[in-house]
């Protein structure tokens, strides 16, 4: 019987229900995601160049821990507060209460380890999904990555099933304290603002402390090692937390006291929607903006380390392949080159003990040597007839990918263009290729890389000194952590789209009543619809300012790993801040299709 | 009197349920008016079809045929914009489950309907405590709905259905939810507008204590007005016992 009231119950609110339940399976499952890469350490070892990476997995995994709990913690009080008038009205027709908290129980955990199992398989999925498409994308070889890892498996179904067994416990506790008459107007308590400002004061500061020990952390790594990132882990969510309850309780009382804006149109009741559940809102918001910071932060250093890859090999070796003697197929292949910004013919002559270049060719079209060696990039040098010999000296891996097996080892120099005109002997013709995106060549170039040294007796790419081999070397040391960085990133930003989504939906049934109040005594529906792209942005924005700040002083963290950190960083903001616009736009458009009716009068 | 009618309902029809699906005929031709001043009331069993003709007079249904004029303003062909405004300005509602917003004060929920007009914060906290005073909630303007008894809640609804200053006041069985003491005290002060500021009312309610405010009483039976009475010159007390004794009749 009991059973039957319970799951009666869950069907009684489907909506919320599967708001709730899809709210659960997408944290779930992006714990499962991020599990998948943290508990596999032969992955860890094999994609990472770095040491640290577990203790950033480590950093990650506390992080994830704390979101998600905070967010089962709320998914659970949504779930008390559909069920609580519910309990109520058992126990007014004579209930026992340890009947009810039975049932509590029962509930509760049924819809944790159900959450769990669903969100286990779809996180499978997903983690197959976007690890193959990386994959593809990065070439990288990511080596022991496995969409379906048991030890990830089984820590998500313990972390859910153990989290949801305590909120039983607590759901049954405070609902067996709180007065049956509470529980049937519980949602219509409005939460008068505490404006102590000796208390708004003392958090912003403690606030703004906080941040500032947490950003001054990261940035000290190098000294304080995990220590620093326990430091800034701790700080940083505690400084987020007091910012928002501080900063938002203050902004809005200031907002409201100023009544000449306040009592304009609709805003004292937007300004009162977003005091009404502040509470609510301050742990939600400085979730979001830690999950914005991950989310932005995993992709900004993704993208760090996949520029990295071509800028670490354009210091080897400036040209992106070069053909020696390309036959007819070679050049056909080399047709397929997209991009080409520099395509350069030069031709060669070998005696017993020397290879020649041409002077006169080298003047028209100096070679571009690399021969200094500095962080952050280099430009090349120009060699013509005049340098050559020094820059010989100081590159002599770089004019290999001109030679053939044959001429290995000799001594390579410049003739002047008579002297070549007269020399004896087979003509080679060497083309360098530069194209503006290796990444998008790099199939082509691989192939031209290979069949060229095998054509010309060489064993590989490497041995013949085609860049391709740099490439693919830092490509496996890059890729790994440029993998992680995405994956994790899309993995963060599901979860940041699904806790927002949460939030904001999970309060449409108790607006959709305010606002069909407001539409009866007259609001116009374009004013109703201002007032809701107000409080949606509002918490939108916000916790994106914050997490953008989080994210500048977080890639401090990978000032030793990535060249420039910060360079571009207009590329992964702006493509963030497109998606968290259009995640926005989706936003207000659902939200407001549940509260606000086209026209009341018509049905 | 020749007056314009405050209220002028012609040959009204509500038909609940599309075409082809199953239909049910609340309302069957109702036709009736207001004069300015007049405070009417509307009786008849549940299911009588009363919710149904207010919300079609307050612009929130639409009948299915015949015409209602809103001081001569014909309100069924309104849409969008003009609907809303209409509404904010024309018609005060009051219903029978308060509607309240419980996350503003008292006096933000009065204020509420003369904030959407852009009308200056002084102007705005001047109507709303006119009005307050008169209803005599201007002690706990400050309270939010959950802090208010039910009759309280009931006359800040009724200030913020009044703040504008509408050309009629609808109410829907306003004094349900209440005891009947707060009854009683809500009933008073709207007999104080209707008779002192010349507010028109129309009072829907099932309850003849109620009913014996009212100047005029129209019964509904099935969709169809049955019968009308009027106070005229007798007492309260009488005009109360001739409501009962028509209501034993008509009934049947
Ligand atoms: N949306 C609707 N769809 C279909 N039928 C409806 C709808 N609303 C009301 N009805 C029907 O129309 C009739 C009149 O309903 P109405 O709500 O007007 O009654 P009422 O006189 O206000 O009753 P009460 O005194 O109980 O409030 C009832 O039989 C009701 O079942
Ligand atoms: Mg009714």
């Amino acid at each position: 019987m009991l059973r039957k009231l319970a799951l009666g119950g869950i069907k009684s609110r489907f909506r919320d229900y599967a708001v709730l339940f899809s709210g659960l399976v997408i944290a779930s499952a992006v714990f499962y995601m991020f599990m998948a890469l943290a508990t596999n350490k032969d992955f860890l070892n094999q994609n990472s160049s770095v040491g640290m990476t577990s203790f950033i997995f480590g950093l990650g995994e506390v992080l994830l821990v704390i979101i998600t709990t905070v967010y089962i913690v709320y998914a659970n009080s949504f779930l008390m507060s559909m069920r609580q008038r519910d309990y109520a009205m058992f126990m007014m027709l004579g209930a026992k209460s340890r009947k009810i908290a039975q049932l509590i129980f029962i509930e509760t955990v049924t819809v944790g380890i159900l959450a769990a199992a669903v969100g286990v398989v779809v996180g499978v999925g997903l983690t197959g999904l976007v690890g193959q498409l990386l994959m593809a994308q990065l070439h990288a070889p990511a080596t022991h990555f496995a969409a379906l890892w048991l030890p990830a498996l089984l820590a998500t179904f313990a972390f859910f099933v153990l989290m949801f067994v305590v909120a039983a416990f607590v759901n049954a506790h405070n609902l067996l304290k709180t007065p049956v008459l509470a529980l049937l107007h519980a949602a219509q308590t409005p939460n008068r603002l505490q404006l102590k400002p000796l208390r708004l004061t003392v958090q912003a500061i403690l606030a703004l402390v906080l941040l500032g020990i947490g950003y001054w952390a990261m940035q000290q790594l190098g000294t304080l090692q995990i220590a620093g990132l326990a430091l800034a882990l701790v700080t940083i969510v505690l400084g987020s937390y007091f910012l928002f309850n501080s900063l938002l309780v203050w902004l809005i009382g200031l907002l409201k006291k100023n009544q000449r804006f306040a009592a304009k149109n609709l805003r004292t009741f937007t300004l009162s929607q977003l005091s009404f559940r502040i509470r609510d809102y301050t742990k939600i918001l400085a979730v979001v903006s830690i999950l914005f910071a991950l989310a932005l932060g995993a992709i900004t250093t993704g993208m760090g380390f996949e520029r990295d890859i071509p800028t670490l090999a354009s210091m080897q070796n400036t040209y992106d392949v070069v053909t020696v003697d390309a036959t007819a197929s070679t050049q056909a292949e080399a047709k397929k080159l997209t991009g080409v910004t520099s395509q350069t013919a030069y031709h060669l002559k070998a005696d017993q003990k020397h290879v020649y270049f041409d002077a006169a060719e080298l003047a028209k079209n100096p070679l571009l040597l690399v021969t200094t060696y500095r962080l952050g990039g280099v430009t090349p040098t120009k060699v013509t007839a005049q340098n050559f010999a020094k820059a010989a000296d100081m590159a002599p891996q770089q004019l290999t990918q001109f030679l053939t097996k044959a001429d290995f080892g000799k001594n390579v120099t410049v003739a002047s263009a008579a002297q070549f005109a007269a020399l004896g002997g087979k003509t080679h013709v060497a083309t360098t290729y530069q194209v503006s995106d290796f990444r998008a060549n790099y199939d082509v170039i691989e192939k031209l890389a290979n069949t060229t040294a095998k054509q010309n007796g060489f064993k590989s790419a490497d041995e013949a000194g085609q860049k391709f081999a740099y490439y693919s070397l830092i490509n496996g040391i890059f890729s790994g952590m440029a993998f992680m960085g995405f994956f994790l990133g899309i993995a963060f930003l599901a979860m940041l789209a699904s806790t927002l989504m949460f939030k904001i939906l999970s309060g449409a049934n108790y607006d959709q009543g305010r606002y069909l109040m407001l539409q009866k005594i007259g609001v116009r529906p374009q004013l109703l619809r201002r007032s809701i792209r107000q409080e949606i942005g509002a918490l939108f924005f916000f916790p994106g300012l914050l997490g953008v700040v989080h994210v500048l002083f977080g890639l401090q963290l990978f000032k030793g790993l990535i060249q420039q950190p910060y360079h571009n960083l207009y590329i992964p903001f702006g493509i963030f801040i497109v998606l968290y616009g259009l995640y926005y736009l989706i936003t207000v458009w659902l939200y407001e299709r549940i509260v606000v009716k086209k026209d009341i009068a018509t049905d | 009197m020749t007056q314009q009618p405050v209220v002028s309902v012609h040959d009204v029809t509500k038909i609940y349920g599309k075409a082809g699906e199953k239909q049910y005929q609340a309302l069957k031709g109702v036709t009736f008016d207001v004069q300015p001043g007049e405070f009417v009331g509307i009786m008849g069993a549940s299911g009588s079809g009363k919710t149904t003709l207010l919300n079609i007079l307050s612009t929130l249904d639409r009948p299915t045929a015949g015409s209602v004029a809103i001081n001569g303003k014909d309100v069924t062909g309104l849409k969008g914009n003009q609907l809303s405004d209409f509404r904010a300005q024309q018609v005060g509602f009051i219903f029978q489950d308060f509607n309240l917003l419980e996350n503003l004060t008292a006096r933000e929920n009065i204020a509420l309907p003369k904030a959407l007009q852009n009308v200056s914060h002084k102007q705005q906290q001047a109507a709303v405590d006119k009005i307050a005073t008169t209803l005599g909630i201007e002690g706990v303007l400050d309270h939010y709905p959950t802090e208010l008894s039910g009759g309280q809640k009931q006359r800040v609804a009724a200030a913020r259905a009044l703040v504008q200053q509408p050309a009629i006041l609808f109410g829907d069985e306003p004094t349900g939810a209440l005891d009947s003491q707060s009854a009683r005290e809500l009933l008073n002060t709207m007999k104080h507008l209707n008779e002192q500021e010349h507010v028109s009312i129309l009072l829907v309610t099932h309850d003849p204590f109620s009913a014996s405010y009212a100047q005029r009483i129209l019964f509904i039976k099935d969709g169809q007005i049955g019968q009308e009475l009027v106070h005229g010159d007798k007492t309260q007390e009488q005009f109360y016992q001739e409501i009962l004794s028509t209501l034993g009749t008509f009934q049947q």
